[in-house]
Order: structure tokens, then sequence, then C-alpha cells
């Protein structure tokens, strides 16, 4: 587990992180959200030893990160956000070198390296130069190379920016088969969507500060009172909007247009699935039927405005 | 029981990537081929003005002359290249962005200082050694034998070490690698010109009407200074020295005993040593409260 206490970082009077407290249970994909400058990769530098923190402490398996700097730093993996790769090795050599850092020789040196080459999809380009690479390419390389030394613990700083939308759906396949391994991930990301498809929980950074943290389906409770679904029909509008209404936890019922509805209501999974049972056997004609809000952008636009206002 | 830790056998990964990336560069061969082309050219030159022209017989005064000549143009070469070759070391990294990787790892900050700076030393070495056959030369007419030859080369790799070693201390602490080699170069001018005036000034105005205009010690300052030291070298191979050049500089001859060379050679690997070990500690991020 990756546990974060009373963290602070300042860069002269700018105070970078202010006061972060975090828990990563084992396994998780966790999401770091905030807008830029709010103490994402600073947070995630200290994680991995690059960044001495003004005060507090980061603990992974109960170990400080400040006693046994370098126990840490092989159970750790990192992608920074932006990185270079040396152009002149080609791509197993820059692999091997790696490899070679961490001590791992010999034939295990070449056998780790082509695995890592066939999880990330390079094998084809073992003996290019890694100049040669497309930015996609290096990207998955430098994944690749964090991989190198088995870590437990996967820090990676914006890992799909400047990707192709293939290069993406790319790197978030790779992104689960390791969560399937058992690896922790801690991934930051401005594209939200993103992060909401694949992490299993989120902290939501703003200032230095963790705003709020825990799973999607946590977060949408805390930020929103009620949820809203969207119900698209081909006809019977009137008739699913009398039929909602009718139920005591539906707070609103509005009308978005000729076929769509959006309800408001107060309840759990087991409740939506109740009323669209109900909608079908009143034979209304349902072409979709889903939550209208709680994606990981409108719960950030909510958070930050709320802040901001404050 | 002497008990080894198989780790600290192995080689130093950033020497073994720097050299095979250096190595099968054209960079590298044409370095080296350009290097012992101008020596081995400004060899034939001096060798060929000073030689009688009816005998074809070249005293041995001017041996020694050329000796000097090929050491001094060697030192001159090492001095222009060494912290050219490692002032961006570190620097280069930072700004290839490739440095927080390499920190992110296991390896000790010692180590990649340590290996960037091995690095750009073998190539230093890889040019001195290359240069001996035409350092040879000088065996065909004796006066110069293998001790002298082997004390000359000692003495570059020390100086080699230091000038590398400042190279990388500025490469550690600055982020721009232009911004290290111009601080490397104006340090090393201070070293070969900075010390001298210093040393006069401060000898002449303040120490020598102290001791009433008879001070017959060596000024510490010109310890430092490789020119000088190279001097001391050469005079204590084969002259009886050069003696007292002004208050405050005695240089020796062949005599025995400890020579400028020996304590700049010892200075300079103390310089190295510190440099090394502050530049370690300038990249070392989380460090105990």
């Amino acid at each position: 587990m990756l546990r974060i206490e009373n963290l602070y970082k300042n860069y002269g009077k700018f105070r970078a992180v202010n006061n972060l407290n975090l828990q990563v249970p084992d396994g998780e994909i966790f999401g770091f959200v905030g807008p830029n400058g709010a103490g994402k990769t600073t947070t995630m530098k200290i994680i991995c030893g690059l960044l001495a923190a003004t005060s507090g402490r980061v603990f992974i398996d109960d170990i400080n990160i400040i006693d046994r700097p370098k126990a840490l730093k092989s159970k750790i993996g990192y992608m920074p956000d932006f990185f270079g790769v040396y152009d002149d090795l080609k791509v197993t050599e820059y692999l091997e070198f790696y490899a070679s850092i961490y001590n791992i020789n010999g034939k295990n040196r070449k056998k780790v390296c082509n695995d890592l080459l066939e999880l990330v999809d390079l094998t084809d380009k073992k003996d290019f130069y890694v100049d040669s690479l497309s930015r996609g390419m290096k990207q998955r390389l430098c994944l690749a190379r964090s991989l190198v030394h088995n870590p437990d613990y996967l820090v990676l700083d914006e890992p799909a920016s400047g990707m192709d939308p293939r290069a993406r759906v790319e790197m978030k396949e790779i992104l689960r088969t390791l969560r399937d391994m058992g690896k922790t991930i801690i991934i930051s990301s401005h594209i939200l969507s993103e992060l909401s498809e694949m992490c299993t929980s989120i902290v939501i950074i703003e200032k230095g500060q963790a705003v709020m943290s825990g799973t999607v389906e946590d977060i949408v409770k805390k930020v929103y009172h009620s949820r809203t679904i969207r119900v698209k029909v081909l006809d019977k509008i009137e008739e699913t909007m009398r039929l909602l209404q009718e139920y005591p936890d539906v707070i609103s019922v509005d009308n978005k247009g000729s076929s769509i509805v959006e309800a408001s209501f107060k309840g759990d999974d087991v409740f939506l699935s109740q009323l669209l049972v109900r909608l079908i056997q009143n034979n209304i004609p349902v072409v979709s039927f889903n939550q209208a809000e709680g994606n990981l952008e409108d719960i950030f636009m909510k958070v930050t405005a709320t802040l901001e206002e404050k | 029981m002497l008990s080894i830790k198989k780790e600290n056998l192995r080689i130093n990964p950033v020497l073994l990537k720097e050299l095979k990336v250096k190595m099968r560069s054209w960079k590298a061969a044409i370095l080296i081929g350009v290097y012992n082309l101008v020596l081995t050219l400004l060899t034939i030159f001096i060798t060929k003005i000073s030689m009688d022209e009816h005998t074809m017989i070249v005293d041995t005064s001017v041996i020694l002359g050329i000796y000097t000549f090929m050491s001094v143009m060697q030192f001159g070469m090492i001095t222009l290249i060494s912290p050219a070759l490692t002032a961006g070391a570190i620097a280069g990294e930072r700004e290839k962005q490739t440095l927080d990787i390499l920190l992110s790892t296991t390896m000790k900050h010692r180590s990649i200082i340590v290996g960037k700076l091995l690095a750009s030393l073998s190539h230093i070495i890889l040019l001195v050694v290359s240069s001996l056959p035409t350092f040879s030369i000088i065996f065909l007419y004796g006066a110069i034998g293998v001790k002298e030859l082997l004390q000359m080369f000692l003495f570059y790799i020390v100086t080699a070490l230091t000038f590398g070693s400042i190279g990388i201390f500025f490469s550690t602490f600055f982020k721009k690698s232009t911004a290290a080699n111009v601080l490397s170069y104006a340090v090393i001018v201070f070293l070969f010109i900075g010390t001298i005036l210093i040393s006069i000034f401060y000898i002449y105005l303040v120490i020598m009407p102290k001791t009433n205009y008879n001070y017959n010690g060596t000024f510490f300052l010109f310890y430092l200074n490789p020119g000088i030291a190279l001097a001391s070298l050469l005079s204590s191979q084969f002259s009886e020295g050069l003696g007292r050049i002004f208050p405050g500089l005695f240089i020796s001859g062949k005599q025995s005993g400890v020579q400028l060379w020996h304590i700049n050679m010892i200075v300079n690997l103390l310089i190295s040593y510190i440099l090394i070990f502050l530049s370690a500690r300038k990249l070392k991020p989380a460090k105990k409260k």
C-alpha cells in the first residue's frame, strides 16, 4: 500500500503540495485528477524519490521513502510526463541498459527485454534505433523501461499525452493487462474520460490539496446529491414523464426535446433498474437509458468550480 | 576473509552505455584521427626544422625540445578537450529529459557521475594511448625513456580527471550545457592564468614587504597551476631545474624528493574527489532530516 501523510512541498513562497493525505491500496489503478499546476507531477516525483518533500511522509509497503530510497526505487517504475530517450541506442539496447542498472544480467536480461517488448507490442522494432520510433512507440518503450525491474508500483505521469487515438487505446489495453498482473498503478491524465474508464479510484487535486478521493461512484454520490438519468424514447414521451413522476424518489422530470426525458432521483442502481423495467412493462419504446451526469469531467468541473467560488 | 560484492565488480552501466554509443559513432574515429594527424604533422615539422641539413643528425637538446613540444601540445589538447567532453554530461541528460528517469532507478548518484566522468576520461585515455606511436619517435634518439613517458601519461590522466571533474561539476549545477561549458573553461583559464596573476600580486604586495623582500618559499596557488606543474615535470625529467623563476615560484630539477608536479597531482586528485562528491550530492533529491 502507498500512503502519503501530511505532505507539503514548497518552491520558495509557492506551495505546490499542501497537506496531502492519501492511501492507495494494492492492485488499484489510482488516478490523479487536477488542473495544470495542481501538484500532481510534484507529488508523483516525491513518491518516486526524485524530489524532497518540505515535510510529510510517504510510505510504500510501510517503508518511508526517505529512510530506504534504494529499496523503494526497486519497487517503483516511473514514467515522467516529458521524457527523452537515448536516440543513439537501439530499442533492445535501451531496455538492456536499464536492465543492467537493476543488475539483471545474462540470459535473464534478454528474456526480460523480449517479454517487455512483446507486452508493449514493439518486438518487430527491437533492432531499430530509438530515434526512428514514432512518439506513441517511444511512450510504449518508456513504459516497458519502467517495468524492466518488475516493480510492484507504477507511477505514470500523463502516459498517453500526445498520442493518437489508436495509440491511446493500445496504451489503455496495456495498463489493463498490468493491473491484471497485480501491479498498483498511479496515473495522471488530463483526459478525464480515459481515467474514469480505467481507474478503480481517483483523487481530485487542486492547489496541492486532495479535494476528494475514492471510487468514481463514491465521488459521484458525494458531489451530486441526486442522480440524473436520460431516457430516449421513440414516442409516448408524455406517458414516460408521467410514469417517472409516479415514483416518490424521483425529484424532478424534465422534457429535453421531442424524444428525451431527464429525471433526477435519489436511489441506487437497483432503483434505476426498477425504473427501466417499469418503462418496458408499460410498453414505452425506450431507445436508450443512461446516467446523464457523473462522468469525471462533470465531477471535476463541479468540484473545481466550487473551490473557485470559495 | 576478504569478501567482494558481485555488484562492485560489474562495470558501471552508464560507462558501458556511453562507451558503446561514443565508440560506434564516426565522431570518435574522426576525433582520434584528427588528433593524431595534428600531433604527427607538428612533430614531423619540428623534427624537420631541427635537423641538421647536411648530416641529418638531430641534436640531443633538439630531441628534448621535440619531446617538450609534443608534451605541451598533447597537454594543450587535453586541456581543450576534457571540459568539452564532460561539461555536457549531466546538463545534456537534463536537456534530453533523460535525467529524471536515470535518477528514478536504483543507481547511486555517485555511480552516475563517475560513469559519465570515466566515459569521457576513457575517450581521453584512448587519445593519449593512440598518440603513443607518435611519441615513440623520441625513443629512436634515446634521451627519454619509458619511465619519463609513463610519468607524463600519468600526469595527463590526472589532469584530464581534474578538468573532467570541473566539467561534470558545472554540468550538474547548471541546467544548460552551454553555461557549464563556459564556466568550466573559465575555471581552467583561472587555473592557468589567474593563479599566476593573483600569486604575483599577493606575493609582491603582501608577502614581500612582510618578509623584508626575502621570500624563498613556493606560494600555494602555484601548486594549482597545471602549466607550472607541467613545467615542473619536464624540468624534473631532463634538466637541472629552472630554479627561482620569481619570488614564490621555484622549479627544481632532476634531484629526488617531492616536486611541484607531485603536489599538483595530489591536489588535483583531491579536487576531483571533492567535485565528484559535490556533484553526486547535488543530484541527490531526498535528504534526510
